[in-house]
């Protein structure tokens, strides 16, 4: 069974002519231990989505279902049972602005009614564990963007949740200090065996430390998968800009300013065969010459991800040989011009 | 030039009774209008309680009514009910009940728009840790909005002022009284001053003490 699940959720905003659907029947199941992003541009209905999971928003109609049980079904106080077992993090930290590091660590365990002799440790273990030990007694106005995020994760983590919600949280930092909080989410999630769903609209995102991922487009998810699949083989236009986005490809020599001398090939490949002599195997057993027009290797989650473009001159049989050679190999290949198949 | 006879005496009954009036209104009005502003607010549709929107509309239309009456007239309109209640009219006894319930609308509004200020997502943050109602209005709402709080109970002290004034005009007491009756019927110009220069020197303490005090929560 699924952790979270959402159930052909739907969620209208206003009524009559002027409302707007902002999920239109989402079906989503996130597994205990994983990663789960949601990517989609603004107004896709991702943040929507994620607030759904924790009632911040009511569906519409549909379900959600947290660990097996209904939260659209489910009391005041129940919800707020539930609540605790779900930490959530924001786009704009949403810190308490009276309160420093360390009480805006504490204020979830003050409001879960924990005796205060109990509550200082916690607070000290939960500021180390996301490194601000020393800006225990700072104000959120003395703290950066990234500082602030890491007391949003305490904040989070304080009541011992099983799942962490992620709002757009790295969506109002800068590239390195992204990077650092996704390391840190992935670290926390490893160390107190957390789920997580994330939701942004950067690809980079999803890349360095999703798990799956869901494509959202107009209240609808068009495709989800594995996050490497969906890199390899994106099934939706949607999903291609997303990762054309972090790839940066092009799908034509004229893009590239040169005309190629035979087949220009795409190839995609990932994990052991980056690798691998690949271009001095084309060169050796079918006497093809492989020119690099483009290349590049990327990280996803950890491994290495390679895109190259590739043109490939020589007689033809070698090229065909070639050609099946390389779609015998666990990649992904793309013809992009025909010359092959003429 | 001599000043009036009693000069000294009058004016420290007057700041005396002025300073009663004021008081014991400004707690009062606190006491009731912040609760008001609260309720203002966190009534609204959309807010943590809104489903109770109704509530928000009649104590709205409520504020309302009480402050559309310019305070001299709406002071006369329930002097009965104010007999019936403390037994008189007249007298800065008599004067604290319109004086707190006109100056408990005025603060229902500035509380409102003060604690409108603080962060949807600072709430939902804390609905989200799972915070019931009260403690998202006594963890949250009230110390996150404190710098404007502060600066909503100075306005409305220097507010009771002007009107502790006003009353005074129809028999209240207080500064305003003896301005009225002295400084401006006997046209005792020494009197006159002494109470503008007084309630000047009281208005300008009061606003710079409410100004570093909410400076000090500002962090």
């Amino acid at each position: 069974m699924a952790l979270i699940e959402a159930r052909q959720l739907v969620k209208t905003f206003g009524d009559g002519q002027r409302s707007v659907e902002a999920l239109r029947g989402v079906d989503l199941a996130v597994e205990e231990g994983e990663i789960f992003g949601v990517i989609g541009l603004s107004g896709a209905g991702k943040s929507t989505l994620i607030r759904c999971l924790n009632r911040l928003e009511r569906p519409t109609s549909g379900q959600v279902m947290i660990e097996g049980r209904d939260l659209t079904a489910m009391s005041e106080s129940e919800l707020r049972q539930s609540r605790r077992r779900m930490g959530m993090i924001f786009q704009h930290f949403d810190l308490l602005s009276s309160r420093t590091a360390a009480g805006n660590v504490s204020f979830p365990l003050e409001t879960a009614g924990q005796p205060q002799k109990l509550i200082k440790p916690r607070v000290d273990e939960l500021l180390e564990l996301v490194g601000l030990t020393d800006k225990a007694g700072a104000y959120p106005s003395q703290l950066s963007g990234g500082q602030k995020q890491r007391v949003g994760i305490a904040r989070a983590l304080a009541v011992r949740p099983r799942i962490l919600l992620c709002d757009e949280a790295t969506s109002a930092l800068d590239p390195r200090t992204t990077k650092s909080i996704l390391a840190l989410i992935e670290d926390v999630k490893n160390r107190l065996g957390l789920t997580v769903v994330l939701i942004t609209h950067q690809m980079a995102v999803i890349a360095q430390i999703c798990d799956r991922v869901a494509v959202m487009d107009n209240g609808r998810i068009v495709e989800s998968g594995p996050v490497i699949e969906v890199f390899t083989r994106p099934g939706h236009p949607t999903s291609q800009s997303f990762v054309d986005e972090v790839i940066n490809q092009t799908d034509s020599a004229a893009g590239l300013g040169c005309q190629p001398k035979g087949d220009l090939v795409r190839l995609l490949y990932t994990g052991r065969l980056a690798r691998e002599p690949l271009l001095s195997t084309l060169g050796q057993r079918f006497q093809v010459e492989a020119a690099i027009l483009q290349g590049r290797v990327d990280q996803i989650k950890g491994a290495p991800f390679g895109t190259l473009l590739l043109d490939l001159a020589g007689p033809e049989e070698g090229r065909r040989q070639a050609l099946a050679y390389l779609k015998s190999l666990e990649l992904t290949v793309k013809v992009l011009n025909h010359d092959a198949d003429a | 030039m001599t000043l009036t006879p009693n000069f000294w005496p009058m004016l420290q009954t007057a700041s005396l009774e002025t300073l009663y009036m004021v008081s014991v209104s400004a707690a009062l009005t606190t006491l009731l209008g912040l609760p008001l502003g609260v309720a203002l607010v966190v009534t609204r549709p959309g807010h943590i309680v809104g489903r109770l929107w109704r509530v928000n509309s009649s104590l709205g239309a409520a504020i309302n009514a009480l402050r559309s009456v310019p305070f001299i007239i709406f002071m006369v309109a329930i002097l009965d009910w104010v007999r019936l209640l403390v037994g008189t009219g007249i007298g800065p006894t008599a004067v604290i009940i319109p004086l707190t319930l006109a100056a408990t609308a005025f603060m229902a509004r500035v509380a409102e728009s003060a604690l409108l200020e603080v962060p949807h997502g600072v709430i939902e943050a804390a609905q989200s840790a799972g915070a019931t109602t009260w403690q998202i209005i006594w963890h949250v709402l009230l110390p996150e909005a404190r710098p404007g709080l502060i600066q909503a109970v100075t306005i409305t002290v220097i507010n009771l002022i002007g009107c502790s004034a006003m009353a005074g005009a129809i028999g209240g007491g207080g500064l305003g009284d003896l301005g009225i009756r002295y400084g401006y019927q006997r046209h005792l110009l020494d009197v006159l001053w002494a109470t503008v220069l007084i309630l000047m020197v009281w208005v300008q303490v009061i606003q710079s003490l409410g100004d570093r005090v909410a400076d000090h929560f500002r962090s």
